[in-house]
């Protein structure tokens, strides 16, 4: 999120798209209440006539994966009405740069950008016209055909309202009607607001779904200003904090790209990942990566090696190969891995096509289950068709503790940082995930001491200094320890410039480093995410204030737990100013400058320069402004709709390109497995399915269907189809189908109702149906109990929603298409 | 002490159930086995285990489709038929005017089950209990929100005192417009429990239309049970009087023992 | 005990149901009011709580209707059906209970009085029987329909708690020597000359008349 759940509520008009908040994130509609009692518009965009529909002002159905289109047609309407914030757009973003004559937009090149071989772009024309000196050419009247501002236009120049009703099936009324009420928000004094989850993110351009809202938020000038911006409500508590510290294979903790093995020395890697600009003006912060590679690696492996050496220790990425979940799965399924660490996930559920998930799971020697319950990956070999005397895993069940049985922070959607404290002891032989990887962790740098191994330094040498062995010899981890390791702390005595003061400063051997800004790039800093420096100092645990100040009135609560980056609530609020440094809306100015004390007021001040200076405040972009021209991701500078990999129409009205030309397609031939299997526009699968939540379950179910409570409120697997479906097939309200993909098969309780309608594409009539996703066999009734077993309370019916989706996913995340793919159902047990 | 109400107003309300979960576990209610329906709703109704259910609606025409989120829990009337059924008084007006239940004094009988004209009282034939949501007497006794209140992450549930909620009620009726109206103040004696509705009564599945003590009740409890007493301590003072008056049916005294064969003349 | 000379007028076996019949209705009188009345909660109190009370009444009530049974099959047929023209003249004349009346009109061993008094029993106690099983067990039943079944049996409660005082007082000091007949099954000659002439007639021309120290005259002509 750029903003946080606080902040909605100063929101005019919020567009929910891709999320349903209502059910999902309930909390968030505190806010969003909030904003509607001042006033604001509640838009939702869904397939699924959701909670969050019902309380919407205006509501319009999409068909699954059809969302640029949707919002395309949102930036030609704004184009065309001339209805972007012009002051802003050309100061704060790239639309009056020039690019590369050579560029091809998609329109002109059946449907591609241009330099696409194969499924990957060589992005050489995707490039900028610079002068002698290298400083990138512009046109600040947007007016030259090769600027950015006059492509986009030309792009979505495309996206007729004809043509994208055609293709999402939204009637052409909602379609004006949806636009009219979101571009309003265009301007100085008016805040439009996106809230989006998985149902952008899990598509075959889930990232580009995202990037269209960016620029129609850039479009408007809805970044960095409160009650606007772009907020991703993340699907799990945690996932903030755990893709800050680089949960994902592609980064190290702060969003460093992991070094890949062609990278022979710090000194490449630096060179690759820092990127340079030839802006006069621009800050362009990521100048500082050295600094934060080299803190990191201090963190890692302590001072007692050179930073070359550490670099040298630092596992790296082979080229050319990703290590995405889906890619993971399938060289597990081809026999590639000899063993698994489950760590709190349930991939038997919670993977896309299940099914070869589940088989995946047996290729391995042995897996360990780290859980709070049993689940369907620890019990995989006994699960539906399997047959445990022919499968060779040896599982380990370790149990461990909840999240109320142990100390910690978890980072919020809104980057807040908040300590927890622990409430209970965990039961049993539970322990915090902590000791149990401290445990492993000891054992294995045993047998690297003994055996050694291939760059067994990787592990021998690597510092874990987090906390105390007792004297039953089990290692206690200290999350304090942990917390400010991941801070940083001065290495050695330091003269710098303290940012608080301006005045040179010594700061001591063995202390908490205040802020990012003082990391070094010569080894004398550590940090283990220099995102979270300054979230642990000397002044203690930031995250664990809970202050309820708010000098701003606009709700930041600066003294509440603490937020990265420098506990700045408001993102890119550099660019909530005019180029002068008066604030767009002096009645909502998250920063304010102060001519007397010659600073900046109110939240912590982002990118932005002394007023006047001419600093462009989006200092994370080398360029220092808002990309609405995007040469960085995979799949193309401009969002570019295709249909879903798995979709119901023979082509793509668009252009003759029908999917997304850059992903992998496991299902051809010696890509993936005879499993991976796609059926588009296949009679045999005539209806789309998206997968979603219910605010009874948390993600695979494994810590919501032991609850009774919760199980009781839903017990279990549900397909809800349309009146009109339900007529056409026989289907009773309540009775139980099959639903069924080329993957795989399940049964659900048929909802019958009018919150789903069938679609009009293209004349043709599309009905969608759609799945929660929490349930799995083990807590069912029907499976069989040994006698050890532990027997839910209230049983749940039905199996994983994944056993239908595809195996196939976005180009930049590999994040899975299972919002969008094809089924059919049933009477029950029907072949 | 000041008399407060709970307002739910369905405007707000987006069908999140933190309110059913949280009454469960405020008062620590057993689950039962459920299966899905065809719906989000469940429980299906309330239950003896369930003393909050939220109902899950939808209402569709040709151009559109609604989808009510109500949550029905006890009404709290203050003329209220159950604790005029209840023969023990385990059903009991508290000092808070809301209907407090003492278990302890519950027998079972079911007569408040047949009396609310919410049908909001449920029997355990477990525990030989009727059971209902006692408006979380344990909390606001201690000044505290009702757990369901506590739980609302939106403010469709309120709790205050009742003056000012049903000013809240009325001035968002008024936002609201359209066929808006307030629930539960006009009804038996006034609700503890008052809904902000959006639509007409008649919409709404299960609300009960034009709530009243029943004529059942109130024939039973305050004509006929004062009768019974009437009519006993009648009879009784006309026997007295009737031997006093008018003698007892003696046998006649010529009518000897010895002289059977005479009988009858 | 009966003295000579004296009269049979009931069975042991109409003993027995009159006095389950008596029985279980004082019984279910008092744990009725017990839960009618909280002033009268503490009779709960005598049979181990208010939940107990409830089971001796529920249960109570079950022997009602056994009782009921029994009696309605028993007396069916001499109290059951009103002979005319007498029955009627007997109550044109009230039975000459209410006011001075010459000759009462002859009747058999029921006066109508009685038989009205059978008929309201056998009617309210079946619908105390019904309405207090549907109290009892309102499984499946509509709520509207369960509902009246309160008020019924209230109303049942009325009129039975009325008439057992009426029976009180007529059985006892009312009609002095009645109460033995429902005791030992011994009345006088006099007292059934008095109360059932045309019984008593009828029970001596056939012979069947039992005379406390005599046999019967049927027996007698063996």
């Amino acid at each position: 999120m750029t903003n946080h759940y606080i902040d909605f509520q100063w929101s005019d008009v919020i567009l929910i798209m891709g999320s349903n908040p209502a059910s999902n994130h309930p909390i968030s509609f505190k806010w969003i209440t909030k904003a509607m009692e001042k006033g604001s518009k509640l838009v939702c965009v869904d397939p699924r006539f959701t909670q969050s529909a019902a309380k919407a002002h205006l509501y319009a159905p999409l068909r699954s994966g059809t969302d640029i289109a949707f919002l395309g047609g949102m930036i030609k309407y704004i184009m065309d009405n001339k209805l972007f914030f012009k002051e802003y757009v050309k100061n704060y973003t790239n639309a009056s740069f020039l690019v590369n004559p050579a560029f091809k937009l998609p329109g002109e090149n059946r449907g591609v950008f241009s330099g696409l071989t194969g499924n990957k772009y060589d992005k050489a024309t995707w490039s900028y016209q610079t002068d002698a000196a290298g400083v990138i050419k512009k046109d600040p009247t947007l007016q030259n055909p090769n600027c950015v501002f006059q492509l986009l236009k030309k792009h979505y120049s495309r996206y007729n309202m004809d043509v994208v009703s055609r293709i999402t099936g939204t009637p052409k009324e909602k379609l004006l009607e949806v636009y009219k009420t979101y571009s309003s928000t265009t301007g100085p004094s008016r805040a439009g607001n996106i809230l989006y989850a998985m149902g952008w993110t899990q598509h075959t351009v889930g990232v580009q779904n995202i990037r269209t809202m960016s620029i129609i938020q850039l479009l408007l000038g809805n970044v960095g200003i409160p009650g606007a911006g772009v907020q991703a409500l993340r699907g799990e508590s945690n996932v903030q904090g755990s893709t800050d510290h680089a949960l994902l294979f592609h980064i190290l903790p702060g969003y460093l790209g992991t070094p890949r093995s062609s990278l022979n020395t710090l000194k490449e890697y630096n060179e690759k990942r820092t990127p340079k600009t030839k802006e006069p003006k621009s800050l362009n912060w990521w100048k500082n990566f050295p600094k934060y590679s080299a803190s990191f690696l201090r963190s890692m492996y302590g001072k007692n090696i050179t930073l070359d050496g550490a670099y040298n220790l630092l596992p790296k990425l082979e080229e050319g190969t990703d290590y995405s979940w889906l890619t993971l799965f399938d060289h597990m399924y081809k026999g590639q891995f000899t063993g698994f660490l489950a760590w709190g996930m349930n991939p038997a559920a919670s993977g896309a096509s299940s099914n070869k998930v589940r088989q995946a799971l047996g290729k391995v020697d042995w897996m360990v289950n780290v859980n709070l319950f049993d689940n369907e990956t620890g019990s995989f070999w006994r699960g539906p068709g399997m047959d445990p005397a022919k499968i060779k895993t040896e599982v380990f069940m370790l149990p461990c503790a909840s999240s109320v049985e142990k100390e910690g922070s978890i980072s919020n959607s809104g980057r807040w940082m908040q300590w927890r404290y622990k409430a209970v002891n965990p039961p049993g032989q539970a322990l915090p995930d902590g000791d149990i990887m401290s445990e492993i962790f000891f054992k294995v740098r045993d047998l690297y001491r003994k055996e050694g191994g291939p760059n067994a330094g990787a592990i021998t040498r690597l510092t874990w200094n987090y906390g105390k062995f007792s004297a039953d010899g089990k290692y206690h981890l200290d999350v304090h320890a942990i917390a400010k390791d991941i801070n940083g702390y001065f290495l050695e005595d330091k003269e710098l410039v303290d940012p608080a003061t301006k005045q040179k400063k010594i700061f001591k051997k063995g202390t908490l480093v205040p802020s990012f800004a003082l990391l070094q790039d010569d080894g004398s800093t550590s940090s283990g995410n220099w995102l979270y420096c300054a979230s642990y100092t000397e002044k203690g645990n930031m995250a664990a204030r809970r202050g309820k100040k708010d000098p701003t009135g606009l709700g930041l609560y600066p003294e509440w737990s603490w937020s990265w980056p420098l506990n700045r609530r408001i993102i890119y609020n550099g660019a909530s100013v005019d180029p002068s440094g008066k604030p767009w809306n002096p009645r909502r100015a998250p920063i304010k400058w102060d001519d007397v004390e010659k600073k900046w007021k109110g939240d912590v001040p982002d990118g932005v320069g002394n007023p006047g200076s001419g600093r462009p405040p989006f200092i994370m972009k080398p360029d220092g402004v808002a990309h609405l021209f995007g040469p960085g991701l995979a799949d193309g500078p401009f969002p570019e709709h295709y249909e879903p990999l798995e979709c119901p129409v023979e082509k793509n009205l668009m252009s003759p390109q029908k999917s997304n030309p850059t992903i992998k397609h496991f299902e051809e031939k010696g890509v993936g497995t005879e499993l991976d299997t796609i059926a588009s526009c296949d009679p045999r699968y005539p209806f789309v399915c998206s997968t979603y939540r219910v605010s009874e379950h948390w993600q695979t179910g494994v810590l919501t269907r032991w609850l009774p409570w919760l199980a009781e409120m839903q017990p279990g697997m549900f397909v809800e189809i349309s009146d009109e479906l339900a007529k056409e097939r026989g289907f009773k309200n309540g009775e139980t189908v099959t639903v069924r993909s080329s993957r795989g098969e399940l049964e659900a309780v048929a909802i019958v109702t009018p919150r789903f309608k069938p679609f009009n594409i293209d004349g043709n009539t599309i009905h969608q149906v759609g799945i929660p996703w929490h349930f799995g066999w083990v807590t069912t009734a029907t499976r069989k109990y040994s006698p050890n077993d532990k027997k839910p309370e209230i049983f749940t019916f039905g199996d994983s929603a994944n056993l239908l989706t595809p195996f196939a996913g976005d180009p930049n995340t590999m994040i899975p298409e299972s919002k969008a793919f094809m089924v059919n159902v049933v009477k029950k047990g029907v072949k | 002490m000041s008399e407060n109400i709970k307002l739910f107003d369905t405007s707000r309300c987006t069908g999140c159930r933190g309110c059913q979960l949280a009454c469960k576990q405020w008062n620590n209610l057993p689950a039962k086995q459920t299966v899905n329906w065809g719906s989000y709703q469940n429980p299906p109704t309330l239950q003896s285990n369930t003393y909050l259910i939220m109902r899950f609606q939808e209402k569709a025409d040709a151009n559109s489709v609604k989808w009510f989120f109500r949550h029905e829990a006890c009404m709290h009337c203050t003329d209220a038929a159950c604790v005029k059924a209840c023969p023990t008084g385990a059903l009991y007006y508290s000092e808070f005017k809301t209907v407090g239940k003492n278990i302890e004094k519950c027998i079972g009988c079911k007569d408040c089950v047949a009396a609310c004209p919410f049908e909001v009282p449920k029997y355990d034939s477990g525990a030989n209990k009727v059971l209902k949501c006692d408006m979380c007497e344990s909390r606001i006794a201690n000044k505290l929100e009702p757990a369901c209140v506590k739980a609302c992450p939106t403010g469709a549930l309120k709790w205050g005192e009742k003056e000012t909620m049903l000013k809240i009620a009325n001035e968002r009726v008024k936002e609201l417009g359209g066929d808006a109206h307030v629930y539960g103040p006009q009804y038996v004696g006034g609700t503890h429990l008052a809904y902000i509705l959006q639509e007409k009564d008649a919409v709404y599945a299960g609300l009960k239309i034009d709530p009243k003590v029943p004529l059942s009740v109130i024939a039973w409890k305050d004509w006929l049970k004062p009768l019974s007493l009437i009519a006993g301590g009648g009879v009784v003072v006309g026997s007295l009087l009737h031997y006093i008056l008018h003698g007892p049916k003696r046998p006649d005294a010529d009518v000897g023992q010895d002289n059977p064969a005479e009988g009858g003349k | 005990m009966p003295e000579k000379g004296m009269i049979k007028v009931t069975d042991g076996f109409e003993r027995i149901v009159h006095w389950m019949l008596a029985g279980s209705c004082i019984l279910l009188f008092i744990t009725g009011l017990g839960m009618m009345y909280r002033e009268l909660n503490f009779i709960g109190n005598l049979m181990g709580g208010l939940v107990a009370l409830k089971y001796v009444h529920n249960f109570t009530g079950l022997l009602f209707i056994v009782s009921l049974v029994l009696a309605a099959r028993m007396w069916w047929h001499e109290a059951g059906k009103f002979s005319m023209p007498e029955d009627l003249e007997w109550m044109m004349c009230a039975g000459g209970y209410l006011w001075h009346v010459e000759k009462v009109p002859e009747i058999g061993k029921y006066n109508p009085g009685q038989k009205m008094f059978f008929l309201t029993v056998i009617g309210c106690g079946a619908l105390m029987g019904v309405t207090g099983l549907v109290m009892w067990f309102p499984v499946g039943l509509s709520l509207g329909f369960v509902r009246w079944m309160y008020p019924l049996h209230a109303l049942g409660f009325v009129v039975f708690f009325a008439f057992f005082f009426v029976h009180l007082y007529l059985g006892t000091i009312g009609n002095p020597g009645t109460v033995m007949a429902m005791i030992d099954g011994w009345a006088t000659k006099a007292w059934a000359k008095k109360q059932h002439p045309k019984w008593l007639k009828e029970m001596e021309e056939s012979g069947k008349l039992e005379v406390y120290g005599e046999e019967t005259k049927e027996a007698a002509s063996h």
